[in-house]
């Protein structure tokens, strides 16, 4: 148990598979950033109640560079350090639109049905 | 927002696969170290800050794996793997793999080689557009089975007119033409006279200047000529001023009006080009002996329409001129067909003979490997057990078989591009412009499916072997290789026995054409081919138009020649043996009119008194020309003893009279009044025709083949003093096809001569292949038992018998190998019967000798290890173990 997981603990949920992809995308809507700063940008939009595996993320963010979603770049972190930072594609956000109607449809659906009881 | 960047492509992954992991490291390092500072902003001590953000981000391997694979497929992340662990472990045994691509690089290289000469002659188009379009037209007679005439201008004129299936046709007669002046030495070159659509039915353009134009074949034209782009570069420096310009040929001036493209030649080796005239006298519909034709169909038209729309038009003709046309035909022949029609199945039969010696190579590599896999019984056991599973030892020894095959194919690649070249050599005068022997992408595609295959042959057997292992006797027995059974060496003796078989297969077709090739060497010539040199003139047209004027200058010559040291005699036909002077023609006899259906077609000669003396030839019966020879008004004539037995059922000619042509032609009957034996003048094995000879005096030819015989060891010495001779008589005369008899023999013989080469070179290959494979399968089988060979001489074994004992068992293999092959030979020998000259495909001789060729060569093999074996200590050999 790391410290963030005590202090989340309660009010943390864990990310439905697919879930990440999306965040991912979301997350570099306004800026490419880093990994590091994707995995936070991701804890502070949700206010920590979203957790990211940290280790995770990377299979992740490859996964979407070879789909062609998000495009590396090598640049200047907020920090001042050369890092490899990750950009949003058009392709990235058309996927970003798709993927947000789909989940606002499933997690409308599921709150309709846990709301019939 | 911009799109979305190029892909790398996988292989570029693969490739740069070092790179891309120190870029995952750095990052995953660089988060590690920013989650630590943050906390450390949290107010979290620096030392616990990095030991949580390290916990908080996991096993960095685990997500570097998991991330790569995100990259690179799996399977292919794990082929990679595999190549490099297959290297690594191949390195570690470089005697091994020396030996296996050595092997494989043989096989591959001669296969490729000869895959690449196929490519060459039989799969890579013709130059010219649509080359499947061209064919070639011959006069044929289906019922006297006579096939591949040439053809008369007035049936052609009629093919060309009636025909609906060709988009046009073209004829040529072959010639030879002379260039002088410019200030150089004379020069004859092959050369063609053609109709004036012949190159653009070829679709072949002259490169510079025009072609020929439409009625520039008319009798009276002026004279118009088109040189090869060789003659261009070479006589006249590559000036363009030529074009247009007027130069001598033949001793008369024509205008050069274009220059073909580079390479290009027609046909065969001809130079230069000029109009096909029409001529009254020649242009008969009988006269079928001067001129071929090139055809290029209309798009779709099959050969079998062609030849059947072609027919119709014959029969046509055969009704409207039945005295000249009938019972002949025309038949369309495929362009590529015509050209290596008789090369085609020694080709194949080659490309059989190197998937031989591949199989014989792979037959060792496999072996090889066998012995190799059972050393490494324990390590790939080990594997296996310790979880990489059959499947993953299996793979990685196909990897191990990949990278040597691919390792033999590079270097086999590289023997093939000095092959081809090699290959090249082979032919009589270079290879025809219209062949190349390149490495293209048939020869890409060949070399790499090869490579694949050549793998899977030698690599399946032990990969799965060793995949299939018992596990627990592998690893429980101390020694290498005691943990592989009977089983295995069954395996390995017969792959030997297999390699045996195939030699013996390769031996005995390459005995065959051997013999054959020998036999055709040693035919009775009927001449005597030593001490001869010779070489043809050709008086030009212009100056020696009138006929004293060319004996005056034949006679001359002659007594120069005579003069010459060590000259003995001086004769002169128009052509000499093996030379294609092939002229032929109708005769009639006097007294003899033909029965219907009978021809009488006799080879002519023109030859002067001292021939027959100058090549050897005995004279049987009557009496050789003699200078009195000289009247064309009451000329005689000698036959040979074909012409006896086949038009005069061996009678005795002398007294009988002949004529050129029909019997009431204008020529004078001519008795004959000599009897020559018969000697080969057409291309071995094809035998002599029956000949009629006339007296050079009486019919003085422009063009002469001067025949010397000499004391001379080298007859070819006496070239310089030729030269100088007929330069003195006249600067403007060239002399050309300079050679001995023995040079001639030899070229007419090439097809056979490399046949038998190549086979033979071929066999050698598989034999050494072979007898490596086998010394290494009782070498190693020596090592294997080296305790029993131990106990044996302890228990009082003589040296004699231990050589038995190994000897017994080479011996074993090498007899059953030779009967597999023997019958495989008598099976697949029969294909090489067509090849076959005097020599039948179950030549005993063939059959008994080489057994006992490869036998002895078994033998030695076999001997190494058993005389190796038998000075084997017993203390040493039982503490070996």
């Amino acid at each position: 148990m790391t410290k963030h997981d005590e202090r989340t603990a309660g009010g943390r949920a864990d990310l439905l598979q697919g879930s990440l992809d999306l965040l991912i995308l979301k997350s570099l809507v306004r800026e490419p950033l880093h990994g590091w700063g994707i995995s936070k940008r991701i804890r502070q939009l949700s206010e920590d109640v979203l957790q990211v595996n940290q280790g995770s993320l990377y299979p992740a963010l490859y996964r979407l560079e070879e789909r062609g979603w998000i495009a590396p770049e090598w640049g200047v972190s907020p920090e001042g350090r050369r890092a490899k930072l990750y950009r949003l594609t058009d392709d990235g956000m058309r996927q970003l639109e798709a993927g947000r109607e789909g989940w606002r449809l499933f997690a409308g659906a599921v709150e309709r049905v846990l709301a019939s009881t | 927002m911009t799109t979305s960047p190029r892909k790398r492509s996988l292989l570029g992954k693969v490739l740069r696969r070092n790179e891309l992991w120190s870029e995952m490291d750095e990052e995953m390092r660089q988060h590690v170290e920013l989650e630590a500072e943050e906390l450390v902003r949290q107010g979290v001590p620096p030392a616990e800050a990095r030991q949580q953000a390290r916990l908080a981000f996991g096993a960095p391997d685990a997500w570097r794996e998991e991330a790569w694979g995100a990259r690179v497929p799996r399977w292919l992340e794990e082929s990679a793997r595999d190549l490099r662990y297959a290297i690594r472990s191949l390195r570690r045994s470089p005697t091994f793999t020396t030996m296996a691509v050595l092997c494989v690089a043989l096989g591959i290289g001669v296969t490729t080689t000869i895959f690449g000469v196929v490519n060459g002659l039989l799969l890579r188009p013709l130059p010219f557009p649509h080359p499947d379009r061209l064919v070639v037209l011959y006069a044929t007679q289906p019922a006297q089975d006579t096939h591949g005439v040439n053809i008369s201008r007035p049936d052609f004129d009629d093919w060309q007119r009636a025909n609906h299936t060709f988009q046009d046709m073209g004829m040529f007669s072959w010639s030879t033409m002379t260039f002088t002046g410019t200030g150089a030495e004379p020069e004859r070159v092959e050369a063609a006279d053609v109709t004036a659509n012949l190159f653009s039915v070829l679709g072949v353009e002259p490169a510079l200047g025009r072609g020929f134009a439409k009625g520039e074949d008319a009798i009276g034209a002026p004279r118009v000529v088109l040189i090869s782009w060789g003659l261009w570069q070479r006589r006249f420096a590559g000036d363009r001023g030529v074009l247009g310009r007027s130069v001598m040929v033949d001793g008369q001036p024509a205008t050069v009006i274009g220059v073909m493209p580079p390479r290009f030649a027609f046909p065969e080796r001809g130079l230069a080009w000029q109009p096909l005239r029409r001529d009254p006298v020649n242009d008969l519909p009988s006269n079928r002996f001067y001129a071929g034709a090139i055809g290029r169909l209309r798009p779709g038209v099959t050969i079998e329409a062609a030849q059947s729309d072609i027919k119709r038009v014959s029969l046509d003709l055969q009704r409207a001129r039945p005295a000249d046309n009938l019972g002949w035909e025309a038949e369309v022949i495929p362009l590529r067909e015509d050209i290596v029609g008789k090369l085609r199945r020694p080709l194949l039969v080659f490309l059989a003979a190197v998937g031989a010696v591949l199989l014989v190579a792979c037959a060792n590599v496999a072996n090889l490997s066998l012995v190799r896999a059972a050393g490494r019984a324990r390590e790939l056991a080990l594997r296996a057990s310790l979880g990489a599973g059959r499947g993953r030892v299996m793979r990685q020894l196909l990897a191990e078989s990949l990278v040597i095959a691919a390792a033999g194919a590079l270097l086999g690649g590289a023997f093939t591009v000095i092959g081809l070249r090699l290959a090249g050599r082979a032919f009589p005068d270079d290879v025809p412009f219209y062949f190349s022997l390149v490495v293209d992408r048939n020869v890409l595609v060949f070399v790499t499916l090869l490579t694949v295959a050549t793998a899977a042959l030698f690599g399946l057997l032990p990969a799965w072997r060793a995949g299939h292992q018992r596990l627990s006797p592998a690893l429980r027995d101390g020694t290498a290789g005691s943990g592989e059974g009977r089983e295995k060496n069954r395996a390995r003796s017969t792959l030997v026995i297999a390699e045996i078989a195939l030699s013996l297969v390769l031996m005995t077709g390459a005995g065959l054409l051997v013999r054959s090739y020998l036999a055709l060497m040693s035919t009775d010539l009927g001449f005597d081919r030593d001490g001869i040199v010779s070489f043809r003139v050709t008086l030009p047209q212009t100056t020696y138009g009138e006929k004293p004027k060319r004996v005056i200058f034949f006679d001359q010559l002659f007594a120069r020649l005579r003069g010459l040291p060590g000259v003995e005699v001086v004769g002169s036909g128009q052509g000499t043996p093996f030379s294609g002077w092939n002229v032929e023609g109708g005769i009639s006899i006097d007294g003899l009119p033909l029965q219907p259906g009978e021809e009488r077609i006799a080879h002519y000669q023109i030859v002067t008194p001292q021939f027959f003396r100058a090549m050897g030839v005995p004279l049987l019966r009557g009496r050789p020309f003699g200078d009195a020879d000289r009247d064309p008004a009451a000329p005689n004539v000698l036959v040979n003893e074909s012409f006896a037995r086949r038009f005069l059922n061996g009678r005795d000619p002398l007294g009988y009279r002949v004529k050129v042509g029909e019997p009431d032609g204008e020529d004078p009957w001519a008795p004959i009044v000599g009897v020559v034996a018969d000697y080969r003048h057409y291309r071995l094995p094809q035998p002599m025709q029956p000949a009629v000879y006339f007296p050079y005096g009486a019919w003085p030819s422009s063009t002469q083949t001067v025949v010397l015989r000499s004391r001379l060891a080298d007859p070819l010495s006496l070239v310089p003093a030729v030269r100088q001779a007929v330069r003195e008589l006249d600067a403007d005369v060239p002399i050309y096809r300079v050679e001995t008899f023995e040079q001639a023999i030899a070229r007419t013989l090439w097809r056979q001569r490399l046949q038998g080469q190549a086979l033979a070179a071929f066999a050698v290959l598989a034999l050494l292949l072979a007898a490596v494979g086998l010394y290494g399968v009782v070498s190693y089988s020596v090592a294997q038992r080296r305790r029993e060979i131990g106990v044996r001489v302890a228990l009082g074994a003589t040296r004699a018998q231990v050589v038995g004992v190994v000897l017994g068992q080479g011996a074993a293999l090498v007899m059953r190998g030779i009967v597999v092959g023997l019958v495989a030979a008598l099976l697949l020998s029969r294909p090489l019967a067509a090849l076959l000259y005097e020599v039948r495909a179950t030549d005993p001789l063939t059959y008994a000798v080489v057994p006992v060729v490869l036998g002895l060569v078994a033998l030695l093999a076999t001997a190494v290890p058993a005389l190796l074996a038998a000075r084997l200590a017993p203390q040493a050999a039982l503490r070996a173990e």
